[in-house]
């Protein structure tokens, strides 16, 4: 039972990192651990790698995990062990709160790890040294202080047990980020009754008795021990519940932050969510487009098949939908202002190759180019770097940039072709040439422009977007991961 | 069967047999076949071609004395060509020699209603068991003291064939609609799923196997792969060249070299009596460790480099 705990607490860790762990696969880990148990920890580690995560980023996540989960797994076993009373139906209250709450009590019978003994070996040889001799044992008079009490009474059943329910009280398992350890642990501190102990230390080192100074000096080791057990417990509760590595958050904020604004730092963490967000979208419309495969019987060639079979029909043909694979044509504004949006916008098409339709890209800034054949030859991020370096230079001209599309493309463009323009349509005041776009209009499926800016500012200074905006068949803010999004998937769906 | 227990009873006993037959492995590969065996569940094995992936089973057959099924899959293996097929022609056969036998079946049936009657009394032997004929999945469910089943490169096929496996996977057992269940005999096969990572496997089968992750393995393990493979070859060449490879490694290529690839070098160089490497001879070999046209021209210039590294 015990054991089943330690194991299902480490993949509320695992699920909290982020690793997908289903039912089914936690019973396998229950039944790898029955197998190797938790003795050697390498094997233990080798065997549930192969068990629970799945994925080359997640067995990463597994790594760190497990060795920061068992870390204090390894003390704690120590200290049970040690321990004469174990305790083990009230070690489950406590569990409530979550496992670190397991040891606690007597500082002096439980040594908890060799490091941490050696550690306080040291803290009591300062302390001697800044008090008076050893007071060596001998009598001791009671404690004041409810936790003082605690202590005192030497269970660690019932500190775990305060510490988990000032835990509770304190709301810890609400705890988000790392920084916050420092602040929880001394809220739970505070709520066991710490300032009343620390007024009580501070009176009985001056009192004049020596029970009363001896009881002095052990209620300051027993604080320092249990300020330990807290760190610990916070730093438990922290890998239960919360946002370990700050991701989620900082995911929640990236969605929906404008992508012009987004950090170089950040872009990695960017491209992973496109990935996911692409890969959401894959599973979706691939399952849709599956629908459409189920066909008819298709009597004649059924017929024909099994005419060797004496008439006999064996062997049934279906009539199926083909699909056609539409087209969809994207061209970007890759000037300075729009070139984030550019980055992503690509980022996206090109992690979707699996259900998107057949993608031809197309960048410019002042004169287009074809960049195709970049992404085909390149990792997507390597393409899109190039492209920003290559054809970022110059002012934009869009009536330029359309008439050498027209020149390249028209003939490919039929009505199955989906073309999606990227810019925020300021156009230097240069020739507008919505003559060339309206024929593109005439000719495909669907022409969208996607315009990074703000709807307000649509149509202002030098923007065109009015006169384009009447010869495509919608027109959508985009500037953010959310609307990128949204934008493509109403594109797949009217595409497929 | 006691022999296989004792072989798989612990992850050293693994590694030590796995070893007698050539096949050196890291922790985790015997690990993952402990596991495999005392949990009977399945390995999804990924990693970079050539790491041994698709030989770890073939290793496992001959250790285990099991016969080894293999299913290599390709894009649009679907169930007839994986789980079972009718016997069409022996169908048809049959279906002759009842005409002619009619008479006497239906013998004094009167009308239509009490014809058919009778017919359905045959029921359904057409599609019993008699009339299948099984592909390898099925054969493997039905290999009465188990098997190791091998399903190769399941990336190549499609992404509807994935949930073909799943009950094969979970239950050891196959749903034929006409036949209803079949069990695995008592010895449910050993399965190795293979995937070179040309694209992702769904959760679904991810979940019902362990995951194994066999990367390009540390310099001491292919030593002792090398040695095992071609234990003809000089020590000195050995580490020489097991070296040389992990530079190449580290090289920005298009294909890095595998194993299988450092041990046709190292017995290509045996066969060229080669006592250690020289930048020469590596010049005029290199296309047996490298691939692209592209990869060898860079690495052409850098091979006195790296042999004079790895000589030292």
């Amino acid at each position: 039972m015990g054991m089943d705990r330690t194991i299902s607490n480490f993949i509320r860790a695992l699920r909290n990192a982020e690793v997908r762990v289903s039912t089914a696969e936690t019973l396998d880990a229950m039944s790898a651990v029955e197998l190797v148990g938790y003795k050697d920890k390498a094997h233990l580690k080798r065997s549930l790698s192969m068990v629970l995560p799945k994925t080359a980023d997640e067995k990463n996540t597994f790594d760190a995990c497990f060795d920061q989960f068992f870390r204090f797994q390894d003390v704690r076993g120590e200290s049970t062990s040690n321990s004469e009373n174990s305790g083990d139906e009230d070690g489950e209250e406590s569990s409530e709160g979550g496992e670190g709450g397991g040891a606690g009590g007597d500082p002096q019978n439980q040594n908890r790890g060799k490091k941490k003994s050696k550690s306080k070996a040291k803290q009591n040889n300062l302390y001697e040294e800044e008090e008076e001799a050893d007071l060596g044992p001998g009598e001791v008079t009671d404690a004041h202080s409810q936790l003082g009490k605690l202590l005192m009474a030497n269970s660690r059943v019932e500190l775990a047990q305060s510490m988990a329910e000032a835990g509770e009280a304190i709301n810890v398992r609400e705890i988000q980020i790392f920084t916050q350890k420092g602040l929880y642990a001394r809220r739970i501190m505070d709520h066991m009754g710490l300032p009343d102990l620390n007024r009580e230390i501070s009176d009985l080192r001056t009192d004049s008795r020596v029970p009363a100074r001896r009881l002095g000096q052990q209620l300051k080791q027993r604080r320092d021990f249990l300020r330990e057990q807290v760190r610990d417990y916070v730093e438990q509760q922290f890998l239960l519940n919360a946002d370990v590595s700050g991701k989620r958050l900082r995911e929640e904020l990236l969605r929906s932050v404008k992508l012009s604004n987004v950090e170089h730092r950040n872009f990695r963490l960017i491209q992973e969510m496109v990935y996911k967000m692409a890969k959401k979208l894959s599973t979706l419309h691939s399952r849709r487009r599956k629908v459409f495969k189920r066909g008819q019987l298709n009597v004649p060639k059924t017929l024909r098949n099994n005419m060797s079979y004496d008439g006999a029909i064996f062997d049934l043909y279906w009539k199926s939908v083909r699909i056609d694979r539409p087209k969809v044509f994207a061209i970007c504004d890759v000037s300075g202002s729009v070139a984030n949006y550019a980055r992503f916008m690509l980022m996206f098409l090109y992690s979707m190759d699996e259900v998107m339709p057949k993608v031809r890209s197309f960048a410019f800034s002042s004169d287009l180019a074809e960049v195709t054949d970049l992404f085909n030859r390149n990792k997507i991020e390597d393409a899109i770097a190039k492209t920003l370096h290559d054809y970022s230079g110059g002012s934009t001209d869009y009536g330029q940039a359309l008439l050498d599309f027209k020149k390249m493309c028209l003939d490919d463009v039929d009505n199955r072709t989906t073309i999606i323009i990227l810019g925020d349509a300021r156009n230097n005041h240069g020739e507008a040439h919505a003559e060339v776009l309206k024929e593109l209009y005439d000719r495909s499926k669907r022409v969208i422009w996607l315009n990074p800016e703000a709807k307000l500012a649509w149509n202002t200074g030098d923007s065109e977007m009015r006169k384009y905006g009447a010869y495509s068949h919608q027109v959508e803010e985009c500037n953010s991961l959310m609307h990128l999004e949204r934008v493509v998937s109403n594109l797949l769906r009217q595409t497929s | 069967m006691g022999d296989m227990e004792k072989v798989a009873e612990t992850v050293a006993s693994l590694q030590a047999s796995f070893e007698a037959h050539r096949y050196i492995c890291s922790d985790e590969i015997a690990t993952a076949v402990f596991l495999a065996y005392q949990l009977r569940k399945p390995i999804l094995i990924e990693g970079p071609p050539g790491v041994g992936k698709t030989e770890l089973a073939k290793t496992a057959a001959e250790m285990f004395a099991l016969p080894l099924i293999r299913l290599q899959c390709y894009e649009g293996l679907d169930e007839s060509k994986a789980i079972y097929e009718w016997k069409y022609g022996k169908q048809l056969l049959y279906t002759q020699v009842l005409k002619e036998a009619l008479g006497e079946v239906l013998g004094d049936a009167k009308g239509f209603r009490e014809s058919v009657e009778e017919l359905h009394k045959f029921g359904d032997i057409f599609f019993s068991e008699e009339f299948l004929e099984p592909r390898p999945l099925m054969k493997a469910i039905k290999e009465e003291d188990g098997c190791i089943l091998l399903i190769d490169e399941i990336d190549k096929a499609d992404h509807e064939f994935e949930s073909l496996l799943l009950e094969i996977l979970s239950d050891y057992q196959l749903s034929i609609p006409e036949i209803g269940t079949i069990k695995a005999a008592a010895e449910p096969p050993l399965v190795f799923l293979t995937s070179n990572n040309t694209r992702e496997i769904s959760d679904a089968l991810k979940r019902r196997c362990l995951h194994l992750y066999i990367p390009f393995p540390d310099v001491d393990i292919e030593q002792r792969i090398v040695a095992a493979r071609v234990p003809e070859i000089p020590p000195a060449l050995q580490q020489q060249l097991v070296a040389f490879i992990h530079e190449l490694r580290n090289l920005d290529l298009k294909k890095s070299p595998a194993i299988s690839e450092t041990i046709d070098w190292a017995r290509t160089l045996v066969l060229l009596h080669a006592e250690a490497l020289d930048a020469n001879m590596v010049r005029d070999t290199l296309n047996v460790i490298l691939k692209f046209q592209e990869d060898i021209e860079n690495v052409k210039g850098e091979v006195s480099a790296i042999t004079a590294k790895v000589a030292r």
